[in-house]
């Protein structure tokens, strides 16, 4: 019987193997070794010369010149304003969406369903694409829409709208996923909350407050954790719309780690960069359980 | 117990409003890749006038003009790395999470829950290691470079642990019992019943792969390894007042997935809605 079930887990092992080394070498070694790179000074003229330029050991070098760096601040606090923007505005509106979804019959629900989760599955360069076009100063389908008003805006243009305009856009592209989690969500409440509520006189929004969200506080925390995760890495909507511009005003963290570490092959102070926007996202994620979890 | 009509249908009314603005804009690039580009700069209708015109100037014209920017390889590109990097996480995800949720191996809970732990590492920050070491083995520039590491995920993992975890340990002795191996139990037992939880890693896999956008921008060099997206990214900086020809790359880009989410779009909702609940 012992040797029998000895056997069993060897062939167990062999099932976890493959997985197992791709977990090892492309996820569990990159880590350590980003790590091990960000105490590094480690510059290269051309990816083929890597070797030839052997790294070394600088300590915290790459971390102080981080701080100091004007470009990483302004690309920091870039990012900051993005992630303040789009995450309550995010938010807000998939829980209002997903409110307004489950108040209407089951059958129509998919439907609306599939229309706000539908520009998940574009991709960034052809959402991009799109979006440029409708924020144009002059063929714009937005600036000609605003013309019958008189009205121009400065869509992509401006330091004070472009981030804005970015937002606005990010909204439409990611607000799918939390819509369909937050519904999914309302609809395991208990009816017996809501007639119990009934009976004390609660109704409307106040049944909303009293019962709805209460009730989804698990489900919000999951939603605005991931969502911030996901917001700190913005990289392509700024990439692909504005290309940082104007005055650098959209260079997000992400894209200033693209351009040291794949234009300039700055690999070491890079990867010291995605450390400091890792520790960054691993603290706002600690607040948000502490904030959230109690009560 | 239920909101008076009018407060109902005010609802539904706004909701309509913004489903329609969230679907226009998909739309807009379908009708907007049949008009030539004298029609989409004027932009007077919604509707291109000469539509077949349209079309012909622009998938024509993309279509037969591989020299600059090989739009047919790029398609190919993307077709060969989506499905290769599907079949290599349902066959390594399946196999590891069978053993996890079901094996009682020594270990396997410190594994499963290092594994689960990733599942809160952000993705930005292997990108420069990653690089340096797909760089070392030669990979940069192969489409390996996106397929390979794409298997250390452990989202399937823990995807698959979860429904493997639910079924009921009597159907594996049944097998057993039978004679059956552990791979064949595996085979012919536990993946058949897995089949909606492999269908929708099987979907998020493929569309993830397929609209990678940071990916390849950062692992492939040679244009005519490109995929789609970097393909239609670069379309637009080489023909930047080209509207109507980005548009119908844009288009080819586009329908395969649209496609997918049209038909597999039950399994895409329901995956998504279980991941928000199971933690």
């Amino acid at each position: 019987m012992k040797s029998r079930s000895r056997r069993i887990d060897f062939t167990g092992y062999l099932f976890l193997l493959p997985y197992i080394i791709l977990f090892t070498f492309f996820l569990i070694l990159p880590l350590a070794y980003g790590l091990w790179l960000s105490f590094m000074r480690y510059e290269l003229t051309s990816p083929e010369a890597a070797g030839s330029h052997p790294a070394t050991f600088v300590g915290l070098a790459n971390y102080r010149e981080a701080l100091a760096d004007s470009w990483f601040r302004q690309s920091f606090f870039a990012t900051l304003r993005f992630v303040g923007m789009t995450c309550p505005a995010t938010l807000i509106l998939s829980l209002l969406i997903a409110l307004a979804i489950s108040t209407i019959p089951d059958r129509r629900q998919q439907i609306y369903r599939l229309a706000i989760f539908l520009p998940t599955m574009i991709t960034i360069s052809v959402a991009g694409l799109v979006w440029r076009w409708f924020y144009a100063p002059e063929f714009g389908v937005f600036n000609a829409f605003l013309a019958h008003f008189g009205v121009k805006i400065p869509w992509l243009t401006d330091t004070h709208w472009a981030m804005k305009s970015i937002v606005i856009m990010t909204l439409w592209w990611t607000v799918g996923g939390p819509v369909i989690i937050l519904l999914a969500g309302i609809r395991q409440i208990p009816d017996a909350y809501y007639e119990a509520a009934a009976i004390d006189g609660a109704v409307g929004w106040r049944r909303t407050f009293h019962i709805t969200l209460p009730s989804l506080r698990p489900v919000l925390l999951f939603v605005v954790v991931l969502n911030v995760i996901g917001a700190f890495q913005v990289f392509g909507q700024p990439y692909v719309i504005t290309t940082g511009l104007p005055e650098r005003s959209t260079e997000v963290l992400l894209m200033y780690i693209y351009d040291v570490s794949f234009n300039n092959f700055r690999l070491g102070y890079g990867a010291a960069m995605s450390w400091i926007l890792f520790l960054v996202i691993a603290i706002f994620s600690l607040i948000q359980f502490r904030l959230l979890r109690e009560k | 117990m239920r909101d008076p009509w009018y407060k109902r249908l005010t609802i539904e009314a706004l909701l309509l409003l913004v489903a329609v603005a969230f679907v226009a804009p998909v739309i807009l690039i379908y009708l907007t890749s049949l008009k030539p580009d004298s029609e989409i700069i004027k932009f007077q209708s919604l509707l291109p006038e000469h539509p077949i015109a349209g079309f012909h100037d622009n998938f024509g014209h993309i279509l037969n003009s591989p020299e600059e920017v090989p739009i047919n390889r790029w398609l190919a590109n993307s077709i060969f790395i989506s499905s290769a990097t599907t079949l290599l996480v349902l066959t390594v995800d399946s196999l590891a999470a069978y053993a996890l949720a079901r094996l009682r191996l020594p270990g396997s809970r410190v594994i499963f829950a290092l594994i689960i732990a990733t599942l809160m590492v952000p993705g930005q920050i292997l990108l420069v290691p990653l690089y340096l070491l797909l760089n070392h083995i030669g990979w940069i520039d192969s489409p390996l470079a996106l397929i390979v590491p794409a298997g250390a995920g452990a989202f399937g993992v823990f995807l698959l642990h979860q429904f493997f975890h639910a079924v009921p340990r009597e159907l594996e002795e049944a097998a057993m019992l039978d004679g059956c191996t552990r791979l064949q139990t595996f085979w012919h037992v536990m993946l058949p019943l897995a089949k909606p939880a492999l269908a929708t890693l099987a979907i998020f896999t493929f569309v993830g792969s397929w609209n990678d956008f940071l990916g390849p921008l950062v692992f492939l060099d040679s244009i005519e390894r490109y995929t789609l997206p970097v393909g239609v990214a670069l379309f637009q900086s080489s023909y930047a007042a080209e509207y109507g020809l980005t548009l119908a790359a844009s288009v080819v880009c586009t329908t395969p997935i649209l496609l997918i989410f049209l038909l597999f779009s039950k399994h895409i909702i329901r995956g998504i809605a279980a991941g928000g609940l199971k933690e």
